[in-house]
């Protein structure tokens, strides 16, 4: 991907300003560009409710994958609590997803700075910045940054002359798609498996170590400098009514400019396909999207095209904008193959604790891989719809969910292609046969 | 108070009641789960107990969910049954179903509620499931079949909960977790086998219970565990005459749902091979109209001494102190039966009525004074239970003495050393109540049939009394007149089932 790609598209820069950048990651190109202004603004007289009165007001949306307005999850802390703890999730590993690691990659003290005024906002004096295992390179480089900002007292204590004390940790995952829930998450922080717990209590009551904690997704805590600097209108300028301000889409699949890309909300797929995207690569027809990352219903390629990109029209299109992790897929894949990579994905990622899950996604793994190998019926077409409505909505966390909504959606928009490959009917396929070599 | 509407029908419970509890008051019965366990903090995995409440969109586990005024809640709607159906079809869909050679069938919350809740009709073949390690010795006491497991994770709480010893965790993730012990670890803490009781499924079976007998040919009495002066109320499950194991019945007053794995052992000495089953006259076995016989001789003019012991029921011993007469008194060996205590249910005191002894009026004396006692009695000595010429001092003073009676249920040392031994029951074979460490009279039935010729201990004594024909007709009657002499404000006969304190308790 070449970041460059993300030149000269139009549209707002709240995000993606030193995408590209040479040294954009380093703390004097931000200062240069206007960076820490916001911190100095709410350091400088603003009141930890102000802050949070202001980002509600500018209807920020969780751009984990839930969309859950990030002002009010800051708004449950209870009143008064003595000690909060702050944490960004940047453990991101949705199949389809990487924005975060371009904003950390790019553009690290931005998140920085959302961090701090995030923490500020819910009175929290320690911060994690909790980041994928897999992105060595990334932990690095926060961590650099991160001591950039105590050397600048920017982190510290008795931040800008403040009075505020924050402290920060850059804490490196251990390598597990459960984690980046945000129950999972504290757990494993805390040294325990990490997997999630029941709700009640929430996180934001009772989190890690017991006492309220919020957790935020990059994207999120990168947009409020931002916000402070340019106030709530000028972020709800952009976008939709319900999905305000602009969000990051992380392209994949054989589109002309595949990358990362900043769009105000709302924008219509067909435009951000044909106009930013540059449409299908030479030779490739457009079959199919999935627009938030793996965990969302599939959308064909006529039904995509009707969408808009924002929270509400893809909702009414019976999928999800997600986390914005978009799998362009084209006319010549096998969807039955893909299934079988995502339920490969599932089976392997669950954590194990909620029956349903736990044996769930095993089952829709073999017979999925049952399918495939030309031996299936169909009745085990009727079975994926069975196990599939004994994992949905009951489990802890929605990790089951996450394996069903591609499930169905594939099974109901591509059922030929299931169909074809049931034992008398199917000439054995000529497909690949992934994944080789798969660990079992 | 909370009032809330649980399928249909208005019940008040108190606030902070989980929905679990509310459902099975309102229910008569328990919603299906596997996790839930009324001792252990709560893990909602095992995904079972899902109700409807009005307003809510999802079903939700009612084992998590506190009530609220006004709450609306059906567990038995279309939605909630076909929850259920699927979230057991898949506990089953890999677990082995070798129902036929596993221990829990019969008491097995898979078999049961797949009975009660499930599907009829696997969709799984058995080519297709997931296999795991099976029969795996992980302690002492207790061995392991990973892939019978549901993964509820009670024992693995228990280990964390309960002993706070951790030794059982779970291991991996996904369809590859499984319960083990770490690397060079075993499961060997003294109250192991509670994993086995709380495992609702086969997975953690008990070594000393595996393969001796298919559960539904047990029939179960309600006992106290005699182990130790705490004692736990346990269900002594027997078939044919023979005690197979003890369980831990509920008290939350006493031992909440556990008992140790050494009170487990306990029923072993109900059959032991040096079991008093006949009279002895000097070590010859006779019967019991010639040891009635041998008695007159020995015994003609009364007792000069009567030893009971901390072993023997609480009506026993009222009627040990009518036997004595006014005759010197001990309460057996002090110090005598102890062992090392801990903090969850053993007491030091491995004797179950020490209490009870004390109530009754019989103090006791270290082995010397004890002594001192025996070569003082200028007539017979009567000693009832317990196994005080096992210290040397005592023997020696009953050495060569012709006029020494025994009631009790093992040929031990004071066995041996009296003249007539006479064969009582243990606690598995009468009733009676002990009074544990808490000053709480608890009952305990009779379980099976006296070996032999053994009889129950308060008949024996009756013929012991100096006047026989105002004996107790009945253990009723006897335990009127128990509550009589010891002035205690509480119908013996009828316990309550968490028993009574009786008084000045520590």
């Amino acid at each position: 991907m070449n970041p460059n790609d993300v030149a000269g598209q139009a549209g707002p820069k709240i995000l993606s300003a030193r995408f590209g950048r040479k040294d954009g990651h380093r703390l004097p190109v931000y200062e240069q560009e206007g960076g820490y202004t916001a911190l100095r603004k709410v350091l400088g007289g603003m009141q930890p409710d102000e802050v949070t009165a202001l980002v509600k007001e500018s209807g920020l949306r969780g751009r984990g994958g839930a969309g859950f307005p990030t002002g009010t999850k800051w708004g449950f802390v209870p009143k008064g609590a003595e000690q909060v703890y702050f944490f960004v999730n940047a453990d991101e590993s949705e199949p389809g997803t990487f924005k975060d690691r371009f904003l950390l990659d790019y553009d690290p003290h931005q998140t920085i700075e959302g961090t701090i005024i995030s923490c500020f906002a819910v009175r929290a004096n320690l911060g994690f910045i909790y980041i994928r295992g897999e992105f060595g390179w990334l932990i690095d480089r926060v961590q650099k940054a991160v001591d950039e900002c105590y050397a600048a007292g920017y982190l510290g204590k008795n931040i800008l002359g403040s009075g505020y004390d924050l402290e920060m940790i850059v804490h490196k995952g251990a390598g597990a798609y459960i984690c980046g829930e945000e129950t999972g998450l504290i757990n494993s922080v805390e040294g325990r498996k990490g997997q999630p717990s029941i709700k009640p209590p929430f996180p934001a009551v009772s989190g890690f170590l017991k006492k309220p904690t919020i957790v935020n997704n990059v994207e999120s805590v990168a947009s409020v400098p931002w916000i402070i600097n340019n106030g709530a209108a000028a972020y709800r300028a952009y976008g939709t009514e319900k999905s305000p301000g602009s969000k990051l889409f992380s392209v994949s699949g054989p589109v002309k400019r595949p990358g990362v890309y900043e769009i105000p909300l709302g924008m219509p797929f067909r435009t951000f396909f044909e106009d930013i995207l540059g449409g299908m690569a030479d030779g490739e027809e457009l079959k199919a999207v999935i627009v938030g990352g793996s965990s969302v219903p599939v959308l064909p390629a006529d039904e995509i095209m009707a969408c808009n990109l924002d929270y509400e029209s893809l909702g009414s299109a019976g999928t999800m904008l997600g986390s914005g992790g978009m799998i362009v897929i084209p006319k010549r894949c096998d969807m039955v193959e893909l299934i079988q990579v995502l339920m490969h994905f599932y089976w392997d990622e669950s954590c194990g604790q909620c029956t349903p899950c736990r044996e769930g996604t095993g089952w829709l793994h073999r017979l999925v891989k049952k399918l495939r190998r030309g031996e299936g019926t169909a009745e085990d077409l009727e079975r994926l719809e069975h196990v599939c409505a004994g994992m949905a909505g009951l489990t802890i966390c929605p990790l089951s969910d996450a394996a069903v909504m591609p499930m169905r959606s594939f099974l109901d928009k591509f059922r030929g292609e299931f169909e074809a490959l049931i034992q008398d009917q199917a000439p054995v396929a000529a497909s690949s046969r992934w994944p080789r070599g798969e660990r079992e | 108070m909370a009032k809330l509407t649980i399928d249909g029908g208005a019940i008040e419970v108190a606030d902070g009641t989980s929905l679990f509890d509310a459902c099975r008051l309102a229910r008569g019965e328990a919603l299906p789960h596997f996790c839930y366990h009324p001792d252990l903090s709560i893990a909602g995995v095992c995904r079972l107990c899902q109700v409807e409440v009005e307003g809510m969109p999802k079903l939700t586990i009612a084992c998590n969910t506190a009530v609220r005024d006004g709450m609306v809640v059906h567990t038995r709607s279309e939605k909630v049954r076909k929850a259920s159906q699927q979230i057991l079809e898949m506990h089953l869909i890999n677990h082995p179903v070798d129902c036929p050679i596993c221990d829990q069938a019969g008491e097995c919350g898979l078999q049961n509620q797949y009975m009660a809740y499930g599907l009829y009709d696997s969709q799984v073949t058995q080519g297709d499931k997931v296999h795991k390690t099976k029969a795996q010795v992980i302690g002492p006491e207790v061995i392991l079949d990973k892939e019978r497991c549901v993964l509820c994770s009670r024992c693995v709480r228990f280990c964390n909960e309960v002993t706070k010893t951790g030794e059982l965790g779970i291991f991996n993730r996904g369809d590859r977790a499984e319960i083990g012990v770490a690397p060079g670890q075993q499961l060997d803490n003294a109250y192991s086998v509670n994993t086995v009781d709380i495992c609702p499924v086969g997975a953690l079976t008990s070594r000393d219970f595996r393969f001796q007998k298919r559960v539904w040919m047990l029939k179960s009495a309600d006992g106290v565990c005699a182990g130790c002066a705490t004692g736990c109320n346990v269900r002594i499950d027997h078939e044919a005459g023979r005690v197979y194991r003890l369980k831990p019945r509920r008290n939350a007053q006493v031992n909440g749902s556990w008992m140790c794995d050494e009170g487990r052992h306990t029923y072993k000495a109900v059959h032991a091979d040096d079991r008093l089953v006949e009279p002895m006259w000097r070590g010859q076995a006779v019967t019991w109209a010639d040891a009635k016989v041998r008695l007159a001789e020995v015994a003609a003019g009364g007792f000069a001494l009567v030893v009971g012991s901390a072993h023997q029921a609480l009506e026993e011993l009222c009627l040990l102190k009518q036997v004595a007469a006014g005759a010197a008194l001990s309460g057996g060996l002090a110090g005598s039966d102890m062992g090392v205590g801990d903090d969850i249910l053993r007491s030091a005191d491995r004797t179950p009525n020490r209490r009870g002894l004390a109530l009754a009026g019989f103090a006791e004396h270290g082995a010397i004074e004890l002594a001192a006692l025996i070569r003082a009695a200028k007539g017979a000595i009567l000693v009832h239970g317990g196994d005080p010429a096992a210290a040397p001092e005592v023997a020696a003073a009953l050495a060569g003495r012709q006029d020494v009676v025994y009631v009790g249920t093992h040929r031990r040392a004071t066995a041996q050393a009296a003249a007539l031994a006479l064969p009582g029951a243990t606690w598995a074979e009468k009733a009676g109540i002990f009074v544990n460490r808490q000053g709480r009279a608890q009952a305990f039935a009779q379980a099976v049939a006296r070996p032999g010729q053994a009889r129950e201990d308060w008949r024996v004594l009756a013929e012991l009394l100096p006047a026989p024909a105002a004996a107790p007709g009945s253990l009723k009657v006897l335990r009127e007149a128990v509550r009589a002499q010891l002035a205690l404000d509480v119908d013996l006969d009828r316990l309550p089932a968490d028993g009574a304190l009786t008084g000045g308790e520590a």
